[in-house]
């Protein structure tokens, strides 16, 4: 706990520091040494709970309404905590390089790194206190720290505009939250989650409505859809390694919160995992789907997290009937994929992300349709996104194809009883190989667009890797997705502290070699592959290199025809996805503007495309309307009471569900 | 034993993707009313290509030099994993099936991006299809596989292929046509692709390896070949009546002759149609999901599992 104590000094400290000190660049160094001391020292405290140490236990005597918090820092808040840290530190490293360009201006830096180390503090919170009402503090500290660091280039007003939605869509989720808490409170009387346990540990209608809640909050925390709207406007709005760090580790929380809930829970009852795998295919097909159309290739990961949360969550699904049938595979299989993935996606989605910032800051542009053959001048990051994408689309040998393969294994357990049971697993594998399909798809396209060719705009500048600082980001990364590719007793070590305990739901004490045993001999075959493929590489390209020493003649593309290949009649982003897009109108719907050439001397012609998001446009409309009613409503009430009629509106809502709660079902 | 199977799996190697396309080409020719060319001319072609030096453009980056080596040792790998000759593979493990589906899906991609790295348009359009197509047929692939997973223990290759009680007279000749229909859109026969037009706007798999030259066609070619074989031997080795158990080296031939039928019925498919329109084929694709499925509602109607 000491140790604990002592990071959170050195992020206060190092938080005030940053600001205080002159100098943008000693205020940066300032800011990342005491995110280096923090990283540390959590390391040092969390690493033996993964272990087989027990939970660290702590109480604060506070005054009232809060009175006593308890601490309590168990292995699934020290797996979060162990990549949250060095993530986050890496971020701050990365944005040494990032914000370089503003380290000359008078512009205060320091501010950044402040609130980088209260994002850092904020987890600190989140995973480990015991106490609603601290829980929901430091909720809303990563939230605000998140808008803050969204809005970095506030001078732009879409920038501005993205943050504010964000700060809206959150607080809706904070919203259920309390009220959630407030039902819990209501049935204990207390706002420990120890005694929020006792009550949630029976089945009863009030449970159902809580998990409802629950669920709505942690699902728009974690961006699933149809909650997701906020997501890709933030993540195209803000620095790249805020959006990495958003999309990686921030909002994972959503993903805790609810772990930490099932926990409480014990015994799920069987409808709550179906209703998750439902609900996480949903989010997994959408989110991906809304990949392959996107020209922005930060909106394009961004909607990728939310392809991503609903993979892992479906694995909680698995684990939640797994839990409620006593299928010990099943809660090992599924918990332990779906945490393996939180963390492998953490990896490859930062590095992602920290890949197209450095196109960003050598070209100013994300736009896919406007890039092309960067792989030639920015050969770095190039090969980074490679690897990202060949780890995002879940392909061997990489660390992505690790997680999912145990959530194929679960959804193919043989232990699973009932012909429907199992034929709605091979539904959801059959989903699953198809978001995996479509994910390869845009992340081809990505790179491929991106990267390879040539350039399709002449006017983008002069291109070149980023310096040292953002650099090592990119390898540190890179280098991660070959260790849990590879090498999965390291993911599997992490998480089997937060299995063990899911599994101690299902029957009192448990070893720990026994809960890796299994999800381990499945993974050792995989590595096997894995390996093989690369040395197959390796060797063929060594017997290339030995049958055909001359260098290779070099000629232009064939062009079919045409002597010269124009860089404007490559495959664009739209044509790449066009077809596929055009199936699926509902979801993807492009909205044309077009002036097409006409008569034998047509003058000026253009073809203008753009894919919208159902979900936000229909939420605009329906904003639109609800605000001609409000408006009608308010212009009758006085000017003033105006916004305590919103709260009113609010808390009456609040009201109502807190009856239909607390009434459980007796109404 | 081991010894035994390790030897079969090479010659099996170096001649079935040889003979397959060979067999394929008699067949068209016979019905072309031509004499065609001899079975082993594919392996002819092979050797003559990797005598030579590939030329490269000079848009390429090292992706497309890469790309031949990955898409061939994927293929290879993956033929590790699949029952080419009865019996499963020779790495037999829980799910392999996955396995096999994610390592050609990594051959896949650096084909796609090989394609892209020409900045050819034509190839730009075969890599958007390819990928687009996969889209569609990979789902079709998990269901047909799953379905055959339900009534199997582990979910190896080789305990996908026993099927088992009167699941074997419905589910079976179902996910066989699965099957067989995925082999044409996977490995780019007719009515999906045409391997022999020169039309760079109606091809998907031979637009793609447009670029490539000598010794990285020849992997490609080999990569592609080798891949239709091992469709053909999934599939030879489903509806093989011939416990491999049993009788190892009569189930062994009874395979080589049902892949070789497998040939001559592709050859004759080919000759028969006409190529789809582009825009069909995802219709084809989901009409294997529609086949996989209503063998996934009879599967689980299966007593044994309820």
């Amino acid at each position: 706990m000491l140790l604990l104590h002592a990071a959170i000094l050195s992020l206060l400290i190092g938080a005030i520091a940053c600001i205080a000190l002159p100098g943008n660049r000693l205020r940066a160094a300032v800011g990342i040494l005491s995110q280096v001391v923090a990283t540390l020292l959590v390391l040092g405290a969390v690493v033996p709970v993964l272990g087989h140490q027990p939970a660290i236990i702590a109480q604060l005597n506070w005054s009232y309404p809060v009175d006593l918090i308890l601490l309590r820092l168990d292995g699934l808040g020290a797996l979060f905590l162990t990549f949250s840290m060095p993530l986050t530190l890496l971020g701050a490293v990365y944005a040494y390089g990032y914000l370089q360009p503003y380290f000359k201006s008078d512009r205060n830096i320091g501010v950044h790194y402040a609130i980088l180390n209260m994002v850092s503090l904020s987890y600190l919170i989140i995973y480990s206190v015991e106490n609603a009402m601290v829980f929901l503090l430091g909720w809303e500290i990563a939230a605000l720290a998140a808008w803050l660091l969204v809005i970095w280039d506030y001078r732009n007003q879409r920038v501005r505009f993205a943050g504010f939605n964000y700060l809206v869509s959150t607080h809706l989720g904070l919203l259920f939250l309390i009220t959630a808490f407030l039902v819990l409170f209501s049935e204990t009387h207390s706002f420990d989650f120890g005694q929020f346990g006792k009550f949630l540990q029976h089945s009863s209608m009030t449970r159902n409505v809580t998990f409802m809640l629950l669920v709505a909050s942690f699902g728009l925390k974690s961006a699933f859809f149809p909650m997701h709207t906020w997501l890709p406007r933030a993540h195209a709005a803000a620095p790249a390694h805020v959006s990495a760090l958003m999309s990686g580790v921030i909002h994972k929380a959503g993903l805790y919160g609810l772990l930490r809930f099932t926990l409480l829970m014990s015994t799920p009852d069987e409808w709550m995992g179906w209703f998750l795998i439902a609900f996480a295919l949903l989010s997994a097909v959408t989110g991906v789907m809304y990949t392959t159309v996107q020209r922005d290739l930060k909106r394009l990961l961004g909607y990728s997290s939310t392809e991503n949360v609903g993979i892992a969550c479906l694995g909680f699904g698995m684990g939640y009937l797994g839990l409620s049938w006593h299928n010990p595979v099943l809660v090992v299989l599924g918990f332990a994929g779906g945490l393996l993935h939180i963390l492998h996606h953490a990896v490859f989605k930062c590095l992602l992300f920290y890949a197209a910032g450095a196109v960003y800051s050598a070209t100013h542009s994300v736009d896919i349709e406007r890039l092309g053959g960067l792989a030639r001048r920015m050969p770095h990051t190039a090969i980074a996104f490679l690897l990202g994408g060949i780890a995002i689309a879940a392909l061997p040998p990489l660390n992505g194809f690790v997680s999912e393969f145990l959530l194929y294994s679960g959804l193919f357990e043989d232990s699973v009883v009932g012909g429907q049971n199992r034929g709605l697993f091979v539904l959801a594998a059959t989903v699953l190989a198809f978001v995996g399909a479509v994910s390869a798809f845009s992340i081809t396209r990505a790179f491929g667009l991106t990267f390879l060719g040539t350039p399709r705009d002449p006017h983008i500048h002069e291109a070149h890797d980023p310096g040292l600082a953002m650099r090592s980001a990119l390898y540190v990364l890179s280098a991660l997705l070959f260790v849990f590719g590879l090498i999965p007793q390291v993911g599997l070590t992490m998480v089997a502290a937060p299995v063990g305990q899911f599994i101690t739901l299902l029957h009192g004490g448990t070893d720990m070699a026994r809960v890796l045993a299994v999800p381990l001999s499945l993974l050792m075959p995989i590595v096997a592959v894995g390996a093989a493929v690369l040395l197959l590489v390796g060797l063929l390209a060594a017997w290339r290199k030995w049958a055909m020493p001359a260098p290779a003649p070099a000629h232009r593309t064939w062009g079919c025809g045409y002597t010269e290949p124009l860089p404007r009649a490559q495959y664009t982003g739209a044509s790449f996805s066009g077809h596929l897009a055009s199936y699926y109108t509902t979801l993807l719907p492009t909205k044309l503007d077009s002036h097409m050439p006409q008569g034998p001397f047509p003058d000026e012609a253009h073809l203008r495309t753009h894919t919208v998001d159902v979900v936000e446009d229909r939420m605009f409309e329906v904003l639109d309307s609800g605000e001609e009613t409000l408006g009608i409503l308010s212009d009758n009430t006085p000017q003033t009471p105006r916004i305590a009629f919103a709260f009113g509106l609010v808390v009456l809502v609040g009201t109502i569900a807190l009856v239909l709660a607390s009434s459980g079902g007796r109404l | 034993m081991i010894v035994a199977s390790l030897l079969l799996h090479g010659l099996g190697l170096a001649l079935l993707p040889f003979l397959l396309p060979g067999v394929i080409n008699r067949v068209k020719a016979w019905w072309g009313g031509r004499r065609g060319a001899p079975f082993l001319q594919p392996l002819w072609d092979t050797s003559r290509l990797l005598g030579k030096q590939p030329v490269y453009s000079v848009t390429t980056t090292a992706v497309f030099r890469l790309a031949p080596l990955v898409v061939l040792a994927t293929t290879l790998v993956a033929s590790l994993l699949a029952p080419m000759l009865p019996g499963g593979g020779l790495l037999p493990f829980a799910n392999d099936f996955v396995a096999f589906a994610y390592v050609l899906g990594l051959g896949r991609m650096f084909l796609t991006l090989a394609a892209l790295d020409t900045g050819s348009p034509f190839e730009g359009m075969g890599a958007a299809r390819e990928a687009t197509f996969s889209v569609f047929a990979e789902p079709a692939l998990f269901l047909v596989l799953g379905t055959l997973a339900l009534g199997s223990g582990h979910g190896t290759f080789a305990e996908l292929m026993r099927p088992h009680g009167w699941q074997a007279l419905l589910v079976t000749p179902l996910c066989a046509l699965g099957l067989f229909l995925l082999l044409q859109i996977e490995c780019a026969r007719l009515p999906i692709d045409d391997p022999t037009t020169h039309l760079e706007l109606t091809m998907i798999h031979e637009v793609l390896i447009l670029d490539h030259s000598g010794a990285d066609l020849a992997m490609m070619q080999y990569a592609a070949s080798l891949k239709l074989t091992l469709y053909a031997g999934v599939l030879a080795a489903l509806v093989n009546p011939i416990r491999v158990d049993d009788q190892p080296l009569l189930s062994a031939l009874v395979s080589l002759v049902l892949m070789l039928t497998i040939a001559v019925i592709v050859g004759l498919f080919e000759s028969l149609l006409a190529r789809l329109r582009m825009r069909w084929i995802p219709q084809f694709a989901m009409a294997v999901a529609v086949v996989g499925f209503v063998a996934l509602l009879l599967a689980t109607t299966q007593p044994e599992l309820g």
